[in-house]
């Protein structure tokens, strides 16, 4: 650090700051001790070898002096603010459409915190900055090095003294932000940590408080633009550096002393200049060839290592074991502003002041070869650069920009009149009643509002006042207010893109294979695909692949508006709602985790069943995903052999049911498909003895529901032939059955009804007990409880479904009205909670039962009470021939008994009926129909004979 | 001014004023007795940077854009439409304003059911008309007439509660800027001088009584004023206006800071409160603005005053709160019993200042109920 001295360029303004400060403070010491202090760290900032060229983010008067210089200097070497792992993307960015983000993903962590995953770090790039200047530079031009010297994302995280995302990590507009995305565009980063060049802002919120209140602004970037941007816009070289240095020591001095955010900005300095020094040592590149772009808050460094000439050693500690994927993701103006807590539009803003500036200026930025996107064509490289101009003395600027009120630019009124016709057709076309008239009380009371705020012309912020004011009458719900109108008419929000040949392979390999769709999935609008599978089978591989997107990316990334695909099942005609430009990040971040989409998804599948928390049931579902959608045997194999062990690990049976429906799916299909593969064969057996081992707990368990044990005797009676089969023994379950004993009365009903099946207990018996029930005023109430038992009952024995049907028959037959009406409801409410899927079920039986029409019903009689009465003997009847034959010849029938076990004997016919007397008279009086029928018998045993 | 009740705004601050304009170099529009910039001044405060020899108090607390939006619609060609909820201090903003610019807040129309269009043009001394005939003497203006004739700022109170076509005589008089006055036969239009404005108001829940007509709403620039939700902003106000009414009565009483704070928080609260009911009966009736708040400390410190030890007391702010807040019979008594029991009591047994605050409020909800 270089002791303040009173000669230098410098001298005269330190003195009259120090004689200001005394005036106004009373005593030297503390203003005096900021203002030398900010004058001499300009003083030292300019003053060293290596250039340092002050920046601002998203400042087009720092672009616009960057190109400048640039020209002016042609510098060999380029240092840049950028964490130094990041450099390999930067080629990429031709391919691309800014505003795109060089993101460092990582979701494997080592050295980190498990819970702080997955890391991500964004630093998004846009056309107007002075960073992109560079870039392009040093990109285009031969012979020209760039080298980004920041620490690495690994370090980010290493100084971060917290978790990211937590509250009160970054005050607002610090290097670091944690984003808090608000629409859909807003949200584009993520949640990732921000990195930004050129940070600066004041440090805590008072200082910019009181910044905004006598700036008469409502907002810093609105501060920033009418005290800084546009009085800095058409500056020199000199000034611009000088001016820049000032505010970022200004910050630096004014800020709250001990934050841990101090202590990374002075780290990341020492840790730049450290790499700029080896970097030096190592290229051997001449420092006055060199220029070192950082933020202004960083060129006003006291650190000990600032300088070329400083020899203070830094330590920069080793990266962590954490795998770096890198790659570019798409950004936007209003998720750079969201992330970085800027007001709403100003990067717009920042982008059209930078497109008029260089139209005004005529100077032709640099931009990278091929690059997508923006109004001009690359030019810097091609005209004829002049000679490097030989640097002169610092000489003092300050006095006079500190001294001047900023140079007002007169009033534009063409530009001013343009914006006012414009908005008020954008409002037109957007449902408000603006007029002409509206036109031209904008433009009045932009200019009077700019007059007001002591601006010569009015800013696009008040510009968008002026509207608010003139234009907006109501506020109507789902309406773009007119703010919103203003923003958009500064350009709006633009949406940058990743170019194809910049996505990481496997996002290439998605667009490749998708590609016999025909659509242009770099669109950000929606695209509609039809894929008829049957005329065109060359398809099928998409929309496998599509499948597979589907469950791998957000919901609304790749939609199926027709079609389905369930085990075993396809679509022949799909349509899908493709949003893949839009959702670019999810697809690049894929990419992160494999080179196809299939090897991710398979990872996915094999991470879901070996979590923490994995039970049975999920792992069933990722069995099920890989069957559906990769149905590679192998991975089947696997992930079933890890379901059965997790099942046999089981402690409770809150899954049962789940697991019952996945398992009898995935039986289903395999019986269908080939032969059963061994893990179905182990997960059966395994669940036949796990549940017959839980079953007496779950009975008398209270936390195990109804269903959780209905569905664990559905597993249990549904498998139990595969099991037996298998070699299990049914006794198991018998004991099981045996050794249940529960309390509450649907597990009561339950295993009742669980005994029935296994023959333990017949139909007459059950009825007998259900009739007790009903008889016993005490008990009453619980039966709808009975009754919900019996129909979970239902899922494992459904044969049952013509006693549950009369139980809840005589139910409402034989409980008293004071009795039954307060009982329906619960009935309902019971039936809804515990048995919605078996209701069906319990209607279809009960629509079989019950009468079909209204007069049926006065003859109907329940079958059961029906059953009750002894069945009346029928008297044998004569039937002609037969009867007598088998009369005559009753060994054969005698044998068939004897062997069906069916005692009884032969009843005596009554030797063949008399035929009614009045049917002899008709046929006798009418012998026509007769004879012809013997006509015909007659001819046909002819024909026969023939 | 001391025979006044309430002084309007240009003879309270007319010393102010005084000031103001001679010390005003900037430029003035049409008529206007102070600039654009210290009209602004005199409405949200000096600060040192305005380089003033005297201070000049803030008098309307909000976000300065609306005050500067507000002072820049009177400059244009349209009228200046105040909207917001009802307490949010649009009628003393329309009284600052008109005081500022031109010396007279005084030529009012109240909007309501009962307005007719004689109130906003002219009607007529009957006795004269018989003793003399229809002559410009006979004539009564109103007062949107009388800012006309003088180029000065006219108010109408509560726009949207006079009925369509009462409004929609203003769509002439903004437009034309002259009324014309068809029964005399010569001298029969008056014209507006230069300076001539309308500063309305109307309240937000009041929408769709008398909504304007899209042909008035054209010629009205809207100034929508929130509520004031800022906790430092209210606190302001609050102090502001009680000591304005403490010295209109003559009182000599001290606010402590700890009663105001747990006037804020407890309207704070019960916006909370509202905010999350999900059906009427489960809001208060009030519209909890800082108008009410004011209103509730006013009656606590006249309470404290004529019937209490002169001293303002928890207990009775909370009595004054329940007073003034308690309008329908159940469902405001129980929202407020709700709210003491709810979270009151719990911050009463770790503050000991908001103990005298529950024990008053559950007398007076006793006392209601």
């Amino acid at each position: 650090m270089t002791a303040p001295t009173t000669a230098g360029p410098f001298g005269a303004l330190r003195e009259q700051l120090t004689a200001a400060a005394t005036a106004f403070a009373g005593s030297s010491q503390a203003v005096s001790d900021i203002l030398a202090g900010i004058v001499d760290d300009v003083d030292r900032a300019l003053g060293e070898e290596l250039e340092i060229f002050p920046v601002c983010h998203h400042s087009p008067a720092s672009a616009l002096a960057m190109l400048r210089r640039l020209r002016a200097k042609q510098p060999r070497v380029i240092y840049l603010e950028l964490c130094e792992d990041l450099q390999p993307l930067l080629g990429e960015l031709r391919n691309c459409r800014l505003p795109v983000a060089l993101q460092a993903f990582a979701s494997q962590l080592d050295g980190f915190p498990a819970d702080w995953g997955p890391l991500s770090v964004v630093a998004p790039i846009t056309e107007a900055s002075a960073e992109y200047q560079a870039i392009a530079y040093a990109l285009e031009t031969p012979g020209v090095e760039l080298v980004l010297v920041d620490r690495s994302t690994d370090h980010v995280f290493q100084w971060l003294p917290r978790p990211p995302g937590t509250a009160d990590d970054a005050p607002t507009g610090g290097d670091v932000e944690v984003a808090a995305p608000a629409g859909e565009e807003a949200a584009l980063h993520g949640d990732a940590v921000g990195v930004e060049l050129g940070d600066l802002r004041p440090r805590f919120a008072e200082l910019e408080a009181y910044l905004l209140h006598h700036g008469k602004v409502r907002h810093w970037s609105e501060w920033w633009d009418q005290y800084v941007e546009q009085p800095l816009a058409d500056a020199d070289h000199d000034t611009y550096r000088q001016v820049m240095v000032l505010i970022g020591s200004l910050f630096r001095r004014l800020r709250p002393a001990g934050a841990e955010r101090n202590d990374r900005d002075e780290d990341r300095e020492r840790y730049m200049w450290t790499r700029m020094r080896q970097h030096l040592a190592a290229s051997g590149a001449d420092p006055a060839d060199c220029l070192y772009v950082c933020g202004a808050f960083h060129a006003a460094s006291r650190v000990e290592q600032f300088g070329l000439r400083a020899d203070a050693p830094f330590e920069i500690g080793p990266r962590t074991g954490t795998r770096w994927h890198h790659g570019l993701i798409p950004s936007s103006h209003s998720a750079i502003e969201a992330q970085f807590g800027l007001a709403p539009g100003s990067v717009s803003i920042a982008a059209a002041t930078w497109s008029k500036a260089v139209a005004r200026t005529g100077l032709t930025p640099y931009r990278l070869e091929g690059q997508r996107g923006g109004r001009t064509r690359a030019g810097g490289r091609r005209r004829a650069t002049p000679a490097a101009a030989p640097a002169a003395a610092v000489e003092d600027r300050l006095s006079g920009y500190l001294a001047r009120p900023p140079a007002a630019r007169g009033l534009d009124e063409a530009e001013l009149r343009g914006w006012c016709v414009d908005i008020v057709r954008l409002a037109r076309r957007n449902g408000y009643l603006a007029s002409t008239a509206d036109a031209i009380a904008v433009f009045e009371t932009a200019i009077l509002l700019a007059g007001l705020r002591n601006r010569a012309r009015p800013t696009p912020y008040d510009f968008a006042d002026a509207a608010v004011t003139c234009i907006e009458k109501d506020v109507v719900p789902g309406r773009r207010d007119v703010r919103r109108l203003c923003e958009i008419l500064f350009g709006g929000d633009r949406v940058g893109q990743v170019g194809y040949e910049a996505l990481p392979p496997l996002a290439r390999d998605v667009h490749d294979r998708l590609a016999p769709l025909g659509l242009d999935l770099e669109k950000r609008t929606i695209q509609r695909a039809l894929v008829d599978l049957r005329a065109s089978p060359e398809l099928v591989p998409c929309s496998d692949l599509l499948w597979r997107l589907r469950h791998l990316l957000p919901r609304d990334a790749v939609r199926p508006i027709m079609g389905e695909r369930r085990l075993g099942q396809r679509s022949i005609q799909e349509s899908w709602d493709l949003a893949l430009g839009r959702s670019q990040r999810a697809l690049i971040e894929l990419g992160y985790e494999g080179v196809t989409v299939e090897q991710v998804l398979e990872q996915r599948l094999r991470r879901a069943v070996r979590g923490p928390d994995v039970t049975a049931s999920v792992a069933l579902e990722a069995v099920e995903d890989a069957v559906r959608l990769l149905d590679g045997p192998r991975l089947v194999e696997e992930l079933g052999a890890r379901a059965v062990e997790l099942l046999a690990a089981e402690r409770g049976v809150d899954d049962a049911p789940e697991v019952l429906r996945r398992i009898r799916r995935l039986l289903a299909h395999h019986r269908a498909t080939g032969p059963l593969p061994a893990w179905c064969g182990a997960f059966v057996t395994t669940g036949y003895a796990h549940y017959c081992t839980l079953l007496p707990t779950a009975f008398l368990d209270g936390e195990s529901g109804v269903r959780q044990v209905g569905a664990m005797l559905g597993f249990l009676f549904g498998m139990e032939s595969l099991a037996l089969s298998l070699g299990c023994d049914r006794s198991q379950l018998e004991l099981a059955v045996a050794q249940s004993h529960p309390e509450a009365p649907a597990k009561v009903a339950l295993l009742w009804a669980a005994r029935h099946q296994l023959g333990l207990l017949p139909l007459a018996e059950l009825r007998e007990r259900c009739a007790a029930l009903l008889a016993n005023p005490l008990v009453v109430p619980a039966f709808p409880q009975y009754l919900s038992g019996f129909v979970q009952a239902l899922e494992p024995v459904p044969a049952l479904a013509p006693f549950v049907v009369e139980a809840m028959s005589s139910a409402f037959a034989r409980l008293p009205d004071p009795v039954l009406l307060p009982w329906l409801p619960t009935l309902i409410t019971t039936l809804r909670e515990h048995g919605a899927e078996l209701v069906p079920l319990l209607v279809r039986e009960a629509g079989r039962t019950f009468p079909g029409s209204l007069p049926a019903l006065d003859a109907w009689v329940p079958p059961w009470s029906a059953a009750a009465a002894p069945l009346p003997v029928a008297p044998a009847v004569a039937s002609g021939p037969v009867t007598a034959l088998l009369a005559s010849h009753p060994e054969s029938v005698d044998a068939v008994a004897a062997l069906l076990g069916c005692a009884g004997g032969w009843r005596a016919t009554d030797g063949g009926a008399a035929v009614p007397a009045g049917l002899t008279a008709l046929l006798a009086a009418h012998p026509e129909t007769t004879a012809a029928l013997a006509a015909l018998l007659e001819t046909g045993s002819c024909r026969g004979e023939d | 001014m001391s025979e006044m009740l309430r002084a309007p705004a240009e003879v309270k601050y007319a010393e102010e004023l005084d000031y103001l304009e001679s010390v005003d170099t900037d430029p003035k529009p049409f008529s206007w007795r102070l600039s654009p910039r210290m009209v602004r001044l005199f409405v949200l405060g000096s600060e040192r940077a305005d380089g003033l020899d005297r201070e000049i108090p803030q008098k309307w607390f909000g976000d300065r854009t609306f005050v500067e939006r507000s002072i820049v619609t009177l400059a244009s060609d349209r009228g200046l439409l105040l909207i917001g909820d009802p307490g949010t201090g649009k009628s003393w903003l329309a009284e600052l304003l008109a005081a500022a610019v031109c010396r007279n807040s005084t030529l009012v129309v109240q909007g309501t059911a009962g307005t007719t269009e004689d109130h906003i043009k002219y009607s007529w001394n009957v006795s004269m008309v018989i003793a003399r005939g229809q002559s410009r003497e006979s004539m009564i203006p109103s007062p949107i007439m009388t800012a006309m004739e003088q180029g000065t700022v006219g108010r109408f109170e509560e726009l949207t509660r006079s009925t369509s076509d009462v409004q929609d005589a203003l769509i002439s008089i903004l437009s034309e800027k002259y009324v014309s006055i068809p029964e005399l036969d010569h001298d029969n239009i008056v014209f507006a001088r230069p300076g001539f404005s309308i500063i309305a108001t109307a309240n937000s829940r009041d929408r769709g009584v008398n909504d304007l007509s899209s042909a008035l709403k054209r010629r009205f620039n809207f100034v929508r004023i929130p509520v004031v939700t800022n906790k430092r902003s209210e606190a302001e106000i609050v102090r502001f206006r009680t000591e304005e009414l403490l010295r209109r009565h003559q009182i000599a009483l001290d606010v402590p800071p700890t009663l105001l704070d747990i006037l804020l928080q407890s309207f704070a609260d019960l916006r909370a409160a509202a905010s999350a009911a999900t059906s009427d009966d489960e809001k208060l009736e009030s519209a909890l603005s800082t108008a009410e708040q004011i209103g509730v400390l006013e009656d606590a410190i006249l309470h404290s005053q004529f019937f209490g030890d002169r001293t303002l007391r928890a207990a009775t702010l909370a009595g004054s709160l329940v007073g003034s807040l308690a309008r329908r019979s159940p469902e405001d008594l129980a929202i407020l019993n709700k709210y003491l029991h709810g979270v009151v009591e719990p911050r009463a047994k770790q503050d000991s200042g908001w103990e005298g605050f529950l024990d008053g409020g559950r007398q007076a909800i006793a006392a209601l109920s």
